[in-house]
């Protein structure tokens, strides 16, 4: 019934976990934002009240991590029925393997970045609201990470966006107003088309709860819904999650808003926000759509080029496939060329992402079993170098510009004398993006080789290759520009924090950690590939109510929640 | 017939929205934007299913008083719970896209999007 738990542990354990610690951390996130908004006069409370929810937060999600995925007895899936409104009528959170992997991220890199910022923050300004924003958006990304319903995902974008609209915009200088209106604008078009979406799938199948639409799609005659409009609804979707991950030809808003926000919040933005998008394309073309009987034959003509199938997954494939390649150029070009650090960095989050895209593709398009889930370990292992390696570099970015004022690199030189703890974080963040042992970044560059060596694509290891030629080309020069050569004016001045080296060094650290010790971590991404791929135990584990068992007083026409149609 | 005096209308509103966002003028845009969010809710609305409304579909006359009638023909709640939601989004998003654009004149002199300056 639950994938990843051996016969013997599934006798001990009930096979539905009904679990609190599911909205656990959604809870904390909640407190911790109204709390430092509460704190509003006195800094040293809001920013105690901010880590202290930010700790609660991380022990959340290991709790999550341990009881709910990891351990020997663990079910694997727990649910939590907000309100106590059973499923599909209510809203459902689920926290499974691939919610799981994602919430550990994120926590890693929030934690992070929220000491990083305690010692930013005396420079902007004491009394803003940036507290309570940054809980805002730590709660949209978790809520997106454990609901189990379409539309509810759809609100917690909105919560995300939000507080992530006014960090583009919260320097309030000419460039960061115009990249937050660009921004906003953007993605005020991309909820709307989310909206269409949304509608269009409810009108259709006539649930949103993803469990059910998973149940309802792969059996689509006994729920008597015609499947085929499901396609084109799920391609509106693909297109706001691509939005969100900053794919070709959706990447447009990276450069801009990245170098407006303050750097320890992009570091979250490219490493939490970005992983929003690749969780939901993965979750719904996997979870969720994969069982839909649908047609799709997309082979060319005369090329020998095909991809056909009887589900969605040939289509997001080859979607997926193109927007991937067309990122891992588009990004590693721009990068090289830039002239300030984090401008490189925003170029080279959008070719790391079409890394992290490639496998996901190659898994939606193949019929191998073993494959497809090799394929979601691989994006998955990648997703977690990139989270640690950017958002090192970009926290680092914020070191450099708080040592010294500027991140432009014709204005910085000889970093690595002046601070040599800063250069050498930058440095084992660098090597982890270009993918050197015994790095987190080596795993994950690996086995997204190996998945299109399987695959037996001699032409995507040939993209992959030059994406990563790229890759080293853009890290090698921004550390020339920055770190070797005569110092500056700006870095002979230069005095950095100890806090921020702090947590340089323990990211560093954690880059250092997931090589050495890589065995757990493959465990825990196969786990919850296992978890994205089993869209039965997702099911069984969110236990939707059948139309028929609800038991109206007078039945009359059943409790069909679903589109009442002419 | 209904549906197709709402279909249009949503399809006027969508095509008088993308109008609008390809303005120069940013003030333009935001319309643009919001006239766009509001043709999506009422699509979203339209998704739960058009029936021509009787004297038999009205509930709040039906069970009012009374114990409600379950067979009674009532439209569909939950997309109108969406839209709900949905409209009180786009609102706070328009309003902060216009606060946006205010602070953007401030700091720019112009609300014209070709004068707004480089995209490096």
């Amino acid at each position: 019934m639950i994938g990843s738990v051996p016969a013997t542990a599934l006798a001990a354990s009930p096979p539905v976990a009904e679990s609190q610690l599911v909205i656990a951390p959604l809870l904390i996130v909640l407190v911790a934002a109204v709390g430092s908004l509460l704190f509003g006069r006195w800094t040293r409370a809001r920013i105690g009240v901010s880590l202290l929810g930010g700790a609660a937060y991380a022990v959340a999600v290991a709790a999550i991590d341990w009881y709910i995925v990891l351990a020997p007895s663990a079910p694997g899936a727990a649910t939590y029925q907000v309100g106590g409104w059973p499923a599909p009528f209510g809203i459902t959170l689920v926290a499974d393997g691939l919610s799981a992997f994602m919430l550990t991220m994120v926590a890693i890199l929030g934690v992070a970045s929220l000491v990083f910022s305690t010692r930013v923050l005396p420079e902007i300004d004491r009394r803003s609201y940036y507290f309570p924003l940054f809980h805002f958006l730590a709660l949209g990304v978790t809520g997106a990470f454990l609901t189990g319903d379409l539309f509810n995902l759809f609100v917690w974008f909105e919560v995300m966006l939000m507080a992530s609209y006014i960090f583009v915009a919260y320097y309030g200088g000419p460039q960061h107003t115009r990249a937050a209106f660009w921004y906003v604008a953007l993605n005020l078009l991309a909820s709307a088309v989310f909206l269409l979406a949304v509608g269009g799938i409810y009108a259709t199948t006539g649930t949103l709860n993803m469990a059910d639409l998973s149940r309802r799609l792969a059996d689509p005659a006994a729920y008597g819904i015609d499947p085929r409009s499901v396609l084109g609804l799920y391609g509106l979707l693909l297109s706001v999650f691509a939005i969100k991950a900053g794919l070709v030809p959706f990447q447009f808003w990276i450069p801009t808003a990245y170098r407006a926000a303050p750097p320890q919040i992009t570091a979250l933005l490219a490493g939490a926000t970005k992983k929003v998008g690749i969780y939901a394309i993965i979750r719904l073309s996997f979870t969720v759509f994969a069982d839909a009987p649908v047609a799709v034959d997309l082979t060319v003509p005369g090329t020998g080029l095909a991809v056909a199938g009887n589900s969605p997954l040939p289509f997001v494939g080859a979607v997926l496939f193109v927007m991937a390649a067309a990122s891992i150029l588009v990004g590693g070009l721009g990068a090289v060329g830039r002239e300030s650090i984090e401008g490189v960095l925003a170029y080279s989050s959008i070719g790391q992402v079409g890394f992290i895209a490639v496998p996901v593709a190659i898994a939606a398009t193949t019929t191998s079993p073993e494959l497809r889930q090799f394929g979601i370990v691989a994006a998955l292992v990648y997703a977690l170098n990139h989270t640690l390696a950017k958002g090192l570099l970009f926290l680092a970015v914020g070191a450099v510009r708080t040592a010294t004022g500027t991140s432009s690199l014709s204005d910085l030189g000889g970093l690595a004398g002046r601070s040599p703890p800063l250069a050498i974080s930058f440095f084992v963040g660098a090597l982890a993006l270009v993918g050197i042992p015994p790095l987190s970044g080596f795993f994950g560059k690996f086995l997204v080789f190996d998945v299109a060596a399987r695959a037996e694509a001699p032409s995507v290891l040939a993209l992959l290759l030059a994406g990563s030629l790229l890759t080293i080309a853009y890290a090698t020069r921004t550390w020339n520009r920055s770190f070797w050569g005569a110092r500056t004016a700006a870095v002979e001045e230069a005095t950095t924090d100890s806090v921020q080296l702090a947590v340089l060094g323990v990211l560093a650290a954690a880059i250092i950690a997931v090589g050495v010790g890589f065995e757990p971590v493959y465990e825990f991404a196969d786990a919850a590939a296992e978890a994205a791929l089993d869209a039965d135990a997702y099911v069984d584990a969110v236990d939707p109510a059948d139309a028929s068992d609800v038991d109206l007083e007078a039945g009359g026409e059943g409790g069909e929640t679903g589109g009442e149609h002419e | 017939m209904t549906g197709v005096i709402l279909a249009g209308v949503i399809g006027a509103l969508f095509a008088l929205g993308t109008f609008l966002l390809l303005r120069r003028d940013l003030i333009r845009v935001v319309w643009g934007l919001a006239i766009i969010s509001q043709a999506a809710n009422v699509y979203l609305l339209a998704m739960g299913g058009i029936a021509e409304g009787t004297a038999e579909t009205v509930p709040v006359l039906e069970g009012h008083g009374h114990e409600i009638h379950v067979p009674m023909a009532v439209a569909d709640p939950l997309v109108q719970a969406l839209v709900l939601t949905a409209i009180v989004i786009g609102f706070g998003m328009t309003a902060f896209a216009l606060v946006l654009s205010y602070r953007v004149y401030e700091e720019h002199g112009t609300l014209d999007v070709s004068k707004l300056g480089d995209r490096e």
